[in-house]
């Protein structure tokens, strides 16, 4: 690929690794060589860097998709997806996954990410609802009071709750950071 | 907010052609598709056809208008569409408009008036469609490229054959590892190095310099003989330099202009010498304009001078826009 083929979004693949260029600019004199100044981000471990390329330069594209796919089950070292267009089921490693295996529910839909056809990494939704299956019984009316205390969710994570949280009932919970978000009724 | 857009093409419009004719030039039009255009280091022409008939979409109406100025001897002006392949940015459209003219037995010192004129004469008329007051002529400033390097960077590079480490350290600075064109070839090896010097240079120093002088507005000339393009070269000053002279305004590149080759021999070679490092640098190779070459030969071109000045940026300045993609009545 040549260095005009550079725009916002595009997959590049430099010293075995895939980037994605975050922002884009180019610059020419009228009668001089064109510079493209980016960012670039690594897909894999999301760092961000500067780089500069000028014309007449040539690129690797970066052999990188993303595909939409269903979490199904797992057995403690590897989770299986599996893509609703063909069926087709994946394994993914437990490293791989990370802290998002605390997030993992029954048919949750990832974006999975591969490099090269391999799966190397899973983006979860950015929030999800889960019911709590176990904590203390709630404390009827104390909603005032910033006191917390632990409850466990259907994957198995556990987190900080109000008081007023009883078993059985659901919860938003931000998957960035693992926080309670809000109770949420049905 | 009132869109004036139709109002303030037609108003630059008007006043080019008003301020040139005014002049004395006469207004042509010549071929948008052509066999061959000016063969550049990094202007991409857009191909047209193939085998045989195998055409460009013009980079520039040069060649064309040089052949009329070597077979009629009188001075012409033309609003040209163009297209440059891959150039897409706030400031760059892959079409955009160029304004030419040239003016026989002239000094580059006529154009360099001629462009600042017209950008006072287009901000006037911009503004008063828009119904603004006419916004205040910049000061308009002539400066010498080694003398501006030199003062940007430090580094005294007149009569120097190569920018040697000057290059080094704008790389360094744009993170840039070194040469990507290894080349047998001297004069190719220098221009591409000359090209990027000036590349780099412009992005690091150039621009932050004019930012720093808002109400300044440059010509900057007597560049490296290196980069002459199709100008002139004064091998017998000391330090050599090339008739050219680029005009920046609000910060931006608006036009080019130089004192114009009318050595056919010593422009052919050019062109091949061109070739030779787009080759090298994987870019296709362009056929030469022989109708050019052959016109240049005889019945020659007279001394003369000629400018390009990019329209839609003159046009975005004097609307007060900060894109080419703003001043668009299709956009």
């Amino acid at each position: 690929m040549d260095v005009s083929d550079l725009k916002k979004n595009i997959k590049l693949l430099i010293d075995g690794q895939p980037w994605v260029v975050t922002e884009f600019q180019f610059v020419k004199p009228g009668k001089g060589q064109g510079l493209y100044k980016c960012k670039i981000k690594n897909m894999l471990s999301g760092s961000v860097i500067d780089r500069t390329w000028r014309s007449g330069e040539k690129l690797e594209a970066a052999n990188v998709e993303s595909r939409t796919m269903q979490y199904l089950y797992n057995d403690g070292t590897q989770y299986t997806f599996m893509d609703n267009l063909n069926y087709e089921q994946v394994e993914i490693q437990t490293d791989i996954i990370g802290d998002d295996r605390n997030f993992l529910m029954d048919n949750l839909e990832v974006e999975v990410l591969f490099f090269n056809n391999r799966a190397v990494g899973v983006t979860v939704p950015s929030h999800v609802v889960m019911t709590v299956t176990e904590c203390e019984p709630g404390i009827k009316g104390d909603t005032a009071t910033g006191a917390t205390k632990g409850a466990t969710v259907e994957t198995g994570y556990s987190l900080q709750v109000p008081l007023f949280i009883k078993e059985g009932e659901k919860l938003k919970i931000d998957t960035r950071t693992g926080a309670y978000i809000e109770r949420v009724n049905e | 907010m009132a869109d004036h857009r139709l109002a303030v093409w037609d108003a630059a419009l008007d006043a080019v052609r008003s301020y040139l004719r005014g002049a004395g030039l006469l207004e042509v039009s010549t071929p948008f598709i052509v066999p061959a255009v000016a063969v550049e280091p990094f202007i991409e022409p857009v191909v047209v056809g193939a085998g045989a008939d195998r055409h460009f979409v013009i980079t520039s109406p040069e060649l064309a208008m040089k052949r009329l100025v070597c077979r009629h001897h009188h001075d012409v002006f033309q609003i040209a569409h163009v297209r440059r392949a891959g150039e897409r940015s706030d400031r760059h459209r892959e079409e955009f408009h160029l304004v030419e003219w040239y003016r026989v037995g002239a000094t580059l010192g006529t154009l360099q008036a001629d462009v600042a004129a017209l950008c006072r004469r287009v901000a006037a008329a911009v503004a008063g469609v828009q119904g603004r007051t006419t916004p205040p002529e910049p000061r308009w400033e002539t400066h010498r490229f080694f003398d501006l390097l030199e003062t940007t960077t430090g580094v005294d590079l007149r009569g120097a054959d190569d920018p040697g480490t000057l290059l080094q350290s704008l790389r360094s600075a744009a993170g840039l590892s070194g040469d990507t064109v290894a080349a047998a070839d001297l004069g190719v090896s220098q221009l591409a190095r000359w090209t990027e010097c000036f590349s780099l240079w412009s992005d690091q120093h150039l621009d932050a310099w004019l930012r720093d002088r808002p109400g300044v507005a440059v010509h900057l000339e007597a560049f490296p003989p290196a980069l002459a393009a199709l100008a002139q070269v004064d091998r017998r000053a000391a330090p050599a330099f090339a008739h050219r002279f680029e005009s920046h305004l609000g910060g931006i590149e608006v036009a080019n202009g130089y004192l114009e080759l009318r050595d056919a021999e010593e422009q052919r070679r050019r062109f091949e010498r061109v070739n030779a490092l787009r080759e090298r640098h994987g870019l296709e190779t362009l056929p030469l304009d022989e109708a050019f070459l052959a016109d240049l030969e005889h019945p020659g071109l007279p001394s003369c001078v000629g400018v390009a000045l990019g329209l839609d940026r003159l046009v975005m300045l004097a609307a007060g826009a900060h894109r080419l993609d703003d001043i668009d009545p299709l956009g």
